[in-house]
Parts: structure tokens; sequence; C-alpha cells
């Protein structure tokens, strides 16, 4: 493998800790991991994760608090049934959703999130190829 | 200083509500509904208390032997009689959990402040209740407490003596100081409603209800305590005697030891103080001032999506004139808003927005973080 997938991480500020995991918005750990940090998951625009899959990256996790304990209630809760589809606005039906990841971790959890980072990571290079992700289509 | 504290209590409360999920799982997780323990609790006392009140009599002669009457006679009446008095520490020790958790979390201040000012009375009328609730069993504790009352009451400048009057309603202990207790007992708990009604005025679909497995458990905690150890009355009061001592509820009646230790003015004073500071406390940290959401009125359709997902009940649909099309408008009211964003989550339309976190640039913000050379190696 020459290069490793380019992951975006929306990510609540209130959730897992990474003030001293980011270095230049990416994961000291994973370089290929870019982060981008919000007031809340529940402020997380369908229009975001498209666009990130616009300015190319190969998959987009969604972090925020537990469900249950989010800081301004139903925030969490909120981004969840969007990325399940149960709430809208959608997210446009044309990306994979498979590439699309939602975790839920609180302040303490950092272990747990690269775990699930580096899951995720795994999940996404053994994805069969599908007819609109062809390299020579996903160049133009 | 003070903020780091806060902070590392932040992280020690959701270490161990994540330790409290393993245990319950998160669906059932009472940490989670540490605002809705209270009010089933409430209403165990609510229909506890009303089944009670069916035998109850209010007078100094018939209060000691109606309260026995219900526990010996009347079937189910001892349980019925310690589910009310358990679920009231109950209530107390729920409500506490629930106050310093919405502290250590830090949720109580700033958009929150109205529901933290009637959590305080919420607290304190609890506690009159509480204290008026052990009047009525009319055993010597009972008695005892009048006396404390009246006397701490009395020591109050200016309005002290009126107070310790309207307690005992008169100048001597009577008939109608069970019917001033029994009223104030009652009549602060229905009082409890429009406090509630406060304490949930500007949060949309506030948790008020834990779900049934936990409320069996909870339930459960209450019905078998009642059951296996029943609350019985003590000696009866007799006015000609004051009795030295009694059995304590450390949840309701902990200010009459104050009261035996010290001047009941210092008490008072120190309560008052207590009071301010629980008052003062939301205003300890400031932050940097942000501002509430803004719609853009071109932008806005009037698709309902912000009004629904607001937790605040900050956003309201008002009709507007000024466009062919739509015909409802978004309208943020600022004092309300949390600056959470939820709204701009739910937006489609890029017509609300935070000023001080524009979708925009976050949007451009995600375009240039994955722009940069990112990972190439193996």
């Amino acid at each position: 493998m020459a290069k490793k997938k380019k992951i975006l991480g929306i990510i609540c500020e209130r959730s897992v800790d990474l003030k001293k995991h980011i270095q230049n918005n990416k994961l000291k750990e994973k370089e290929n991991v870019a982060v981008v940090e919000m007031i809340c998951s529940g402020m997380i625009q369908p229009i975001m994760i498209e666009e990130a899959f616009k300015s190319g990256a190969e998959g987009v996790f969604v972090m925020g608090c537990q469900i249950g304990d989010c800081h301004f209630r139903e925030g969490n809760k909120w981004c969840q049934d969007r990325l399940l589809g149960l709430r809208p606005p959608n997210i446009k039906k044309t990306i994979d959703k498979n590439k699309i990841r939602g975790f839920w971790l609180a302040k303490c959890d950092y272990k747990k999130f690269m775990e699930k980072v580096n899951k995720f990571e795994h999940d996404l290079n053994n994805l069969p190829v599908s007819e609109t992700t062809k390299p020579a289509e996903a160049k133009v | 200083m003070y903020k780091k504290i806060l902070d590392k209590l932040q992280v020690l409360t959701i270490s161990f509500e994540k330790w409290l999920n393993k245990v319950f799982s998160q669906q059932y997780n009472p940490f989670y509904y540490h605002g809705a323990v209270p009010n089933l609790f409430m209403w165990t006392l609510f229909i506890t208390g009303l089944l009670l009140f069916a035998y109850f009599q209010p007078t100094l002669d018939s209060a000691y032997i109606s309260v026995n009457y219900i526990s010996n006679k009347i079937p189910f009446g001892s349980v019925v009689r310690g589910m009310h008095r358990y679920s009231a520490d109950a209530m107390m020790i729920a409500v506490l959990i629930h106050a310093i958790r919405v502290y250590f979390t830090d949720r109580y201040r700033k958009y929150r402040w109205i529901a933290w000012y009637s959590g305080v009375a919420l607290i304190l009328c609890m506690l009159v209740i509480g204290i008026t609730g052990y009047v009525l069993v009319w055993d010597e504790r009972s008695y005892m407490i009048v006396l404390m009352m009246t006397d701490a009451l009395k020591q109050i400048p200016v309005i002290g003596f009126p107070l310790a009057e309207l307690f005992v309603n008169g100048k001597v202990i009577t008939h109608y100081t069970m019917a001033m207790s029994f009223f104030l007992h009652v009549g602060i708990s229905f009082f409890l409603f429009y406090l509630l009604w406060l304490h949930y005025l500007r949060i949309s679909r506030p948790v008020t209800d834990v779900p049934l497995g936990l409320g069996l458990l909870l339930t459960a905690t209450i019905v078998i305590p009642s059951a296996l150890i029943p609350v019985v009355s003590g000696k009866p009061a007799v006015l000609t005697q004051t009795p030295q001592e009694f059995p304590l509820d450390w949840f309701y009646l902990w200010i009459f030891p104050l009261f035996s230790g010290m001047p009941a003015l210092i008490v008072w004073t120190a309560l008052f103080i207590g009071v301010a500071v629980l008052l003062a406390v939301p205003y300890l940290i400031t932050d940097e001032p942000k501002s509430p959401a803004i719609v853009s009125l071109s932008n806005c359709v009037g698709c309902t999506l912000c009004a629904k997902d607001c937790p605040y009940e900050a956003i309201y649909m008002v009709p507007r004139t000024d466009h062919p099309k739509f015909k409802q408008l978004a309208i943020v009211i600022d004092s309300r808003c949390a600056e959470c964003g939820l709204c701009v989550g739910a937006c489609a339309f890029k017509a609300i927005d935070l000023p001080q976190e524009h979708s925009k640039e976050i949007i451009a913000k995600i375009g240039d973080v994955l722009k940069e050379p990112a990972g190439v190696g193996t």
C-alpha cells in the first residue's frame, strides 16, 4: 500500500479530549487523519460531510459525546439520527454510507477513540471498490 | 484554579458514569436520567400522600391515632406510609445528585440560570415540606420540631414573631397548629408544580420519565424497605412533657441539631448566606461573550427543522408575508439561545448560523485541512 486513506474527523470539542494529540489539525499518531473541531456534534450539517468527500476525503467519521450525555442535551442524538437517515436533513444518497462512521465517546476515552479510528481505517481499506469510486473516475 | 477543579470534577463524573454504563448499560444508566429520577420519587410521594390523605385526621387528638390506624389497620397502610417516608429521603438524595452532577458538568449557568434558580427554590420548598411532614405524625419528635422551630423562628429580627405565630397558627399549640402544618405540607407540595414549570420552562422535551426497567428497579428499592422495615411513630406527644431527644432524618431535619448547638440567628444567617452563594454560583465563571444564532432572511424557507431541533425552545416560527413562496420564518429568542449550533446542523439551506463559528468557515476549514498533503508513505 503506497498511500494511506485520507480520513477526516468532524468532532465535538466536548467529547474525547484531543488537544494534546493534535498538531496542525492532524492526529499526531496518525497523520492521515485530519480533524475539525466543533461546538457540538449536533451542529454538523450533512453538507459538511459531503464537502469533506468533495475535498478528497476517503472516509469521514463524526464524533460526539456518549449518547445520553450531551452538554446541549440533544446534539449527539440528532447527529446520530442524521447519520442513520432518520432525521432530516439527510446525507446525499450518492455517498457510500460505509465511508461514514459515528463515534460516541466521552472526554477520557482517547484509547477507545484510537481503536475505533484504526478499525475504521481497516474497514475502509477492505471496502470493495464500487462503481462510483473506481480510481479512474475518482481522479476527475 | 476554580475552573481547573471543575474540569477535574467533570472528568471524574464522566468516568463514574462510564463505569455505571457497564453496570446498567447506556440505556438504563440512572445518571443519564438524573432529572427524571427525582420526578419518579415525587410522583410516588404524591400518590402515596393521596392515599394517606384519605385516612389522616389533622388534629392534635387524632393525628397520632389516625397515623397508627393507617399503619396497623389499613391493608398495606404500613407499606404506603413507608413508601411515603422512604421516597422522601430518596427524592432528596436524587435531587442532590442531580444538582451536584449539573454543577460538576458545567450545566447550571448562562442560559440555564432559570433552571438553577428554580432548583434552589425547589430544594428549599422540599425542606419545608419535609419538616412539616414530620410534624403530622404528632409523636414526641413532632412536638420537639414545633417547639424548636418556633423558638428558632422567633430569633429572626422583625419578621420572626409573625412567622412563628404563622407556623404555630396562634400563640400556643392548638389543633390549628396541626391544620397549618398539614396545609403547608400539602399546599407547598402543589407549589412544586409551579416551580417545576419554571424548571422546565426553557427546555424542549424535558426528560421527565425514566425507562420502565429503571423505574421498576427504583420503585422496588422503595417498596422493599417499606415492607421489611416499617416506619413507626415514636411515643405520642404530650403537651405537658418536653421530650429531650428524637431520632433524626438527616435529609430534612439536619437544621435541628444546628439549632440546639448554636444560637438560631447564626443558623439562619448561615442558611441565608448559603442560599445567596448558591444563587451567585452561576455567575462565578464568565466566558468571553458570544452571540446567539442569526437567521438569514433571504435563505430561510420556513421548514421548521431548526425550531424542532432546538433543545432550549429558543426558536419560534412566525408567519411572514414578504416572500411569495415561503409562509414562515424562524425567529431566535436571544436570551434563550445556548449558542450550541444544533439549529445550524438542522438547516439544509444555510439560513441559520452562529456568527462566531459560521458554517461557511467550517466548510472552508474542512476543505483546507484536506487539501494539505496528508499521510504520504507506507
